[in-house]
């Protein structure tokens, strides 16, 4: 009898104990699935991660769902890019979702730009330079090693709303790191074949990965970040690709396709299709797989020339 | 070690003879004067050696010293040099630090300036010709925005217009930022949450002009003096519930004043509910309804008004090319039901009615019979707008503005307007609009044609509010 009554007892305090675990995880609220993939591998089982964006969209115009502002509602923490990669959808979704633990320089908004060392920094700031970001350029999750340093920023985002875990997430990291250290690694010896290649791009994305493998940027299609581009524009930047030997056009997945291979195909250039994020076509299912997508894209474009 | 010291001393004296005898030999002083000076010399020799001698014993003590500390030190070397590396790096640091730090306090003094607000400025103008206007060339604002935090409590914006008809607060609200339970209090002047459009600046608008559903029914924009109450449901569905209450609702509303002191009842209330059904990643839709309602409209017999709206928008946005395709359907469907004087108000009535209603000293002289005479009916009426807009490029949005609207008084048949628009993007801050409408009214018939440049000039915010 006495078992009986006991059994549904310990069921439920079972049933509790789960529950507590469950509801225990942080949830964390990334807004690309880089830093949702960097936050897991991380955060291990302390956390429940959930990525705004899928990765197929500019990340300067995600659309603004009100389903996200609920997200964030719930969320304990937001990871993002930072230096006003998500201006166009973040400040505003923070201000619906009405959650105090996640607003800007508070514990749970994990800003990963700051270990980040910004190129294109602007020297002027003013509208007639386009879509300018007075911070600099904030499409650094190109470039592995810059990954690095938005891991380290998640680690201590973790950190300073999990305490305990400190250690944990430092070891986390640490393995990632290494993952990541012996794919740089392979990376840079695979990479050679583009030292010195030039490129024009749709938009300023891929300023760090060219640095990073030695790539010359040359100019984009838009006039102007964010800005699209005048007749006028794609005659001159013809001309100039032309001029300087150009190899490379490359069409971030979320630009049409037209214009790109148009001047692709008036220079002689090769045109390459890339995702700027992970998540950005089915190969890139996390954040190395992402790196090694556009790395080999790029190659198989530059060797096939 | 001791021959070492002798050479030393050999040197110097060897030095100072040989200046001596230069000098001797330039001077060519008595040999008394020589001698006493080769004394002295001698005397200086002699305390020069003793020096080194001394310097010579601190050198051989420090060099014992050291030899014999790896032996006595049980510390391993490295350990101590990268004592030395982190001194030195800190050192390094400090150093460096304290070069920039002039330039950091210069840079420093241009920091209270930037606890100023954000500032953006709005230009909008039009040209306008229509077939019973003729042509106008239509300043119609330069909207100055300011917003920043307050502290951690709230923040605060303002709209400030102006016109031609002079300067104007469209809105100055204070929003909190973090009162619990998923609250947020709004206070001051500001567009009240009725419907969608009724929210938006006249810039912001997808056409050129307020559709003219809402201008009459709510009287532009949702412009009410008071507080609102919204409230997020924490349900894994987005939903929200506002609550409000105004002096009025409508800018153009000439229904109520919005100066004069008034009873409980002559405030408008509000409520309204929101919510999103994410159908796919591309494909969604907002639905939202509204009720504004006034217990006493003292500018009529003082009875109630109704207003109710119901607004749903659909929204096709591929996510990997949201900035290049794109469409829009947005509708809004409103009822209104109040008192209303049989055959409507006569010239200039309003204005005398509502001076009447609020127990003030007519503003303008009156002009017509005393309202006194005037039999009101309790009357409703509809109005209905929806509009079409397809992003065919980041430049090019097409789109098409139905409007239909009932005359409030009954005295009059439907207003009806069609309006195919061309928004043209230069870029995100620069935007020219062409539209041409063809005005269905009971008084005739009227075609319009539109033509808008708008820009945007400094801070631009993307609101949650203008989706």
């Amino acid at each position: 009898m006495m078992r009986l009554i006991r059994l549904p007892f310990v069921l439920s305090l079972a049933l509790l104990a789960a529950a507590a675990t469950g509801a225990d995880k942080l949830k964390v609220v990334t807004t690309i699935p880089d830093l949702a993939d960097m936050t897991r591998q991380i955060g291990g089982d302390q956390v429940d991660v959930t990525s705004l964006a899928t990765g197929v969209e500019d990340i300067h115009a995600v659309p603004m769902k009100p389903s996200f502002a609920v997200t964030l509602n719930r969320a304990d923490a937001v990871v993002l890019l930072g230096l006003e990669a998500e201006h166009a959808f973040l400040p505003a979704l923070l201000e619906a979702a009405r959650n105090p633990k996640i607003l800007r320089d508070t514990p749970g908004y994990i800003d990963c730009s700051v270990y980040i060392t910004p190129l294109d920094v602007p020297t002027r700031i003013d509208r007639s330079l386009g879509d300018v970001h007075p911070m600099g350029n904030p499409h650094y999750n190109v470039d592995p090693v810059m990954g690095k340093e938005a891991a380290r920023a998640i680690a201590d985002g973790l950190s300073r709303l999990r305490p305990e875990h400190e250690a944990d997430f430092k070891k986390n990291l640490a393995a990632f790191e290494a993952k990541l250290d012996a794919a740089i690694a392979r990376w840079e010896r695979e990479a050679a074949p583009l030292r010195g290649k030039k490129l024009v791009s749709y938009h300023p994305d891929l300023i760090y990965f060219a640095e990073r493998f030695g790539m010359e940027p040359v100019g984009t299609i838009e006039i102007r970040a964010g800005v699209d581009p005048t007749p006028g524009h794609i005659a001159d930047l013809e001309e100039r690709m032309r001029r300087e030997k150009v190899d490379l056009v490359v069409r971030e997945l979320h630009y049409p396709a037209g214009l790109a291979e148009t001047v692709a195909r008036a220079t002689g250039a090769k045109l390459v299709e890339l995702p700027v994020m992970t998540g950005g076509v089915p190969e890139a299912k996390d954040y190395i797989s992402f790196i090694d997508y556009d790395l080999h894209t790029m190659l198989k474009a530059v060797q096939g020339s | 070690m001791e021959r070492v010291h002798r050479r030393w001393g050999a040197a110097a004296l060897a030095a100072v003879l040989a200046m001596g005898a230069r000098r001797v030999r330039a001077e060519d002083v008595p040999i008394e004067q020589l001698r006493r000076e080769l004394r002295d010399m001698q005397g200086q020799l002699e305390k020069l050696q003793e020096q080194i001698k001394k310097q010579q014993q601190v050198i051989d003590k420090l060099s014992a010293g050291q030899q014999k500390a790896p032996a006595t030190a049980a510390a391993p070397p490295p350990a101590a040099t990268a004592a030395d590396e982190e001194r030195l790096k800190r050192q390094v640091t400090e150093q460096v630090l304290r070069r920039m730090q002039p330039a950091l306090a210069a840079a420093n003094k241009t920091f209270p300036s930037q606890f100023n607000p954000a500032i953006g400025l709005i230009l909008d103008n039009v040209f306008s010709y229509s077939e019973k206007d003729r042509g106008d060339f239509e300043f119609r604002a330069a909207e100055l925005g300011l917003s920043a935090s307050v502290d951690p409590f709230a923040r605060g914006y303002a709209i400030i217009t102006g016109s031609p008809d002079g300067f104007d607060v469209e809105e100055a609200a204070i929003v909190t930022t973090s009162l619990p339970y998923n609250l947020t209090l709004k206070g001051g002047r500001f567009f009240a949450d009725f419907g969608r459009l009724s929210k938006f600046h006249d810039h912001d608008l997808p056409f050129v002009n307020r559709p003219i559903a809402l201008d009459r029914f709510i009287g532009g924009e949702s412009q009410a003096d008071g507080v609102e109450l919204s409230y997020l449901v924490p349900l894994p569905q987005y939903l929200t519930l506002t609550a409000g209450a105004y002096n009025k609702l409508g800018a153009e509303n000439d229904r109520v004043s919005n100066t004069a002191p008034r009873d409980f009842s002559q405030f408008t209330y509000l409520g309204r509910a929101a919510t999103f059904l994410n159908l796919n990643d591309a494909n969604s839709i907002d639905l939202g309804t509204s009720y504004a309602y006034t217990p006493e409209v003292k500018v009529d017999n003082g009875a109630s008004r109704h207003l109710a709206g119901i607004d749903l928008t659909y929204r096709y946005i591929p996510l990997s090319q949201a900035s290049y395709r794109g469409l829009i359907w947005g509708s809004e469907f409103l009822y209104n039901q109040e008192d209303r004087p049989v055959g409507g108000f006569p010239a200039a009535e309003p204005a005398l009615s509502l001076a009447r209603g609020l127990g003030l000293p007519p503003a303008a002289p009156a002009v017509a019979d005393p309202p006194a005479s005037l039999v009101f009916k309790r009357r409703d009426a509809a109005s209905f707008y929806s509009y079409l807009e397809a992003r065919l490029s980041r430049r090019f949005h097409p789109g098409f503005l139905f409007d239909w609207v009932q005359d409030v008084d009954h005295v009059t048949g439907d207003t009806k307007g069609y309006s195919p628009y061309l928004t043209i993007w230069a870029s995100e801050f620069q935007r020219f609009r062409l539209q041409y409408t063809r005005l269905d009214a009971p008084e005739g018939h009227d075609n319009q044609f539109f033509l808008q440049w708008t820009v945007i000039l400094g801070s631009h915010v993307h609101g949650f509010r203008d989706r």
